[in-house]
């Protein structure tokens, strides 16, 4: 038993931590329930609830518009991660490199942990925008038309890049805390043997940072699939022909636009799966490590 | 062979100290350069909107109209006073400073009563707070919803904060840092008879100022960068946060009533408190992220 149980009174431990308890119960795990209940259920504003069995989830599993939002949320996803992933690896190894002006370069590129998604959507827009953008005509004079209020591949790229830009901040947060806790003597021997530049990222960096780079990757995979609302929303709506409608945005619609409660507590139910496997992943994933110091 | 030589002198440079000279010369401007390209790249649309909102009209036509504006005050001026963002940002950070004190406090309370009370059940009780971690509000926001109707608590302060307010991941990081508290230290506090009140505000509190104030920051960014929940339960416009009233600002760019100008001010001003705040307490930040990762 740990000395630092030092008291041992039942009522004062249960009065703190009622109020947490309290909350997790009341907002947390009863909607949840909820949420479970009315998936089973017709319901709606203004009119009764009729029990339907598992009438909403046959309609998601038969949906092609459900299951095309599915595809564009994992490859969404999938782009996200890798693009966050590359870019701020890439950054954090550079500002690693450098001895002069190291703070100045770490604070102007994890600045973006605090940008609200609401302001980097706008941003976004404004600075792609099909006819005001700023970006607009230097990328057409690559020969590409901008014309993503049309082009769903391209309304595509510019909600990954606007949420990919957001993240970035986070990552290196993490990363360059990783990067500075490879040993000083592993840095030299490595240059000594001639491993340089971006080898030495890959080969020897790489492997001892991977425990945090496998917690950013879950934690940017959620981010990718619920943090990323905002940008959707504001910058596409899902649209141009739902080719970026992500699951939350599709979730949202049915819920907010449709008014279908049943159904989206269906669709609720299927993002706690999502989470839950992502969690469950996460957790295996640090056990796994915490026996190296990850 | 000339390999081995040339490797034997690079080993034996080394050890004169030669090796130290001329790593400090290669801190190249090639790595310089390359930084300097991604921090414009990362910077770069926030010095749009910071330049477009000091401007009469929002239209960028080249790179000369990047340069600042003289309509910066009349332009936030006119947001904050004519188009009520200055009731926004009031709303917004009643939100945030409600939701960072009653979660710092509740969790410490519950973080209290887990690391220093000898009861039964408690690690029973501190999974079923984390557990909560699978809960996110993308999950239940549609019962969540419905239940805040039932309350009657719709378009108030109350549903943008109370379900905010128990926090797995706030727990979490107050529990490890408690137990790295010496027991010293706590036993100490035993011996001397100090009651759970005092232990907590003269002894764990003063040594938990860093983390302390690391939380809050995450806290606070959090809450004012909360999007979707107050889209979907606040609807008067006298509630509304800045992060949706963004979205009011540019519905009217879209009906052709206000310039982009008056946006991007709206988008700097929401986003200056959770920059301000990250920049100046960075430190205690980044010690706290690195907690949250174990």
């Amino acid at each position: 038993m740990s000395t630092r149980e030092i008291f041992d009174s039942r009522i004062e431990s249960a009065l703190l931590l009622l109020p947490t308890l309290l909350v997790s119960v009341v907002f947390l795990y009863y909607p949840t329930a909820l949420a479970f209940r009315t998936s089973f259920f017709d319901s709606s504003f203004g009119r009764a609830e009729v029990f339907v069995g598992l009438e909403n989830y046959v309609g998601l599993v038969t949906s092609s518009g459900y299951h095309r939002s599915i595809v564009i949320s994992v490859v969404f996803a999938a782009v996200v991660v890798v693009g966050v992933v590359v870019v701020s690896l890439y950054l954090t190894f550079l500002i690693h490199e450098v001895d002069t002006g190291q703070g100045l370069y770490l604070i102007s590129v994890i600045w973006p942990y605090a940008l609200p998604p609401a302001v980097g959507a706008l941003v976004f827009l404004f600075i792609t925008h099909p006819t005001l953008g700023v970006l607009t005509g230097p990328i057409e004079s690559l020969g590409v038309e901008v014309d993503w209020f049309n082009n769903g591949s391209q309304a595509f790229v510019v909600v990954a890049l606007a949420a990919i830009w957001k993240q970035i901040g986070y990552n290196v947060i993490f990363m360059i805390a990783a990067m500075n806790n490879v040993p000083d003597t592993l840095t030299e021997t490595a240059e000594l043997d001639g491993v340089g530049g971006l080898r030495r990222l890959v080969s020897v960096y790489v492997p001892i940072m991977t425990p945090t780079i496998f917690f950013l990757v879950v934690i940017n995979t959620i981010y990718a699939f619920f943090g990323t609302f905002a940008f959707v929303d504001l910058l596409t709506s899902g649209g141009p022909s739902n080719a970026t409608n992500i699951l939350i945005f599709n979730l949202y619609q049915e819920g907010f636009s449709f008014f279908n409660f049943g159904v989206a507590s269906a669709k609720s139910v299927v993002l706690f799966v999502v989470v839950g496997v992502l969690m469950f992943v996460q957790f295996r994933i640090t056990d796994r490590y915490s026996y190296y110091g990850g | 062979m000339v390999e081995v030589l040339q490797y034997a002198k690079r080993r034996v440079d080394a050890l004169r100290g030669d090796h130290e000279a001329r790593r400090i010369h290669e801190d190249d401007l090639g790595t310089h350069f390359q930084l300097l390209i991604l921090v414009v790249a990362v910077v770069f649309p926030i010095a749009v909107a910071l330049a477009v909102s000091t401007k009469q009209t929002g239209v960028i036509t080249g790179v000369g109209d990047l340069l600042p504006g003289s309509y910066a005050v009349e332009n936030y001026r006119e947001v904050l006073v004519d188009y009520r963002f200055g009731r926004f940002m009031w709303n917004s950070l009643a939100m945030s400073v409600v939701i960072v004190v009653g979660k710092l406090a509740i969790s410490v309370f519950a973080a209290m009563a887990i690391v220093y009370y000898r009861v039964p059940y408690k690690d029973l009780v501190f999974l079923f707070i984390l557990f909560t971690l699978l809960l996110p509000v993308p999950v239940r926001f549609i019962p969540l919803f419905q239940l805040m109707n039932d309350l009657g608590w719709s378009n108030t302060i109350l549903a943008i904060t109370v379900p905010y307010l128990a926090s797995a991941t706030t727990v979490f990081i107050l529990r490890q840092h408690f137990l790295s508290i010496p027991t010293s230290i706590v036993e100490t506090a035993k011996l001397d008879g100090v009651g759970p009140l005092k232990f907590m505000l003269f002894v764990l509190l003063p040594m938990s100022k860093g983390v302390l104030v690391g939380v809050s920051i995450i806290m606070f960014v959090y809450a004012w960068n909360q999007y979707l929940w107050p889209l979907i339960i606040i609807d008067s416009e006298a509630n509304q946060v800045a992060q949706v009233g963004l979205q009011l600002l540019q519905g009217d760019v879209q009906g052709g009533q206000l310039s982009w100008s008056l946006v991007m001010a709206g988008s700097t001003l929401t986003l200056l408190p959770p920059l301000l705040l990250m920049i100046v307490f960075r430190k205690p930040l980044l010690e706290t992220f690195s907690i949250q990762q174990k």
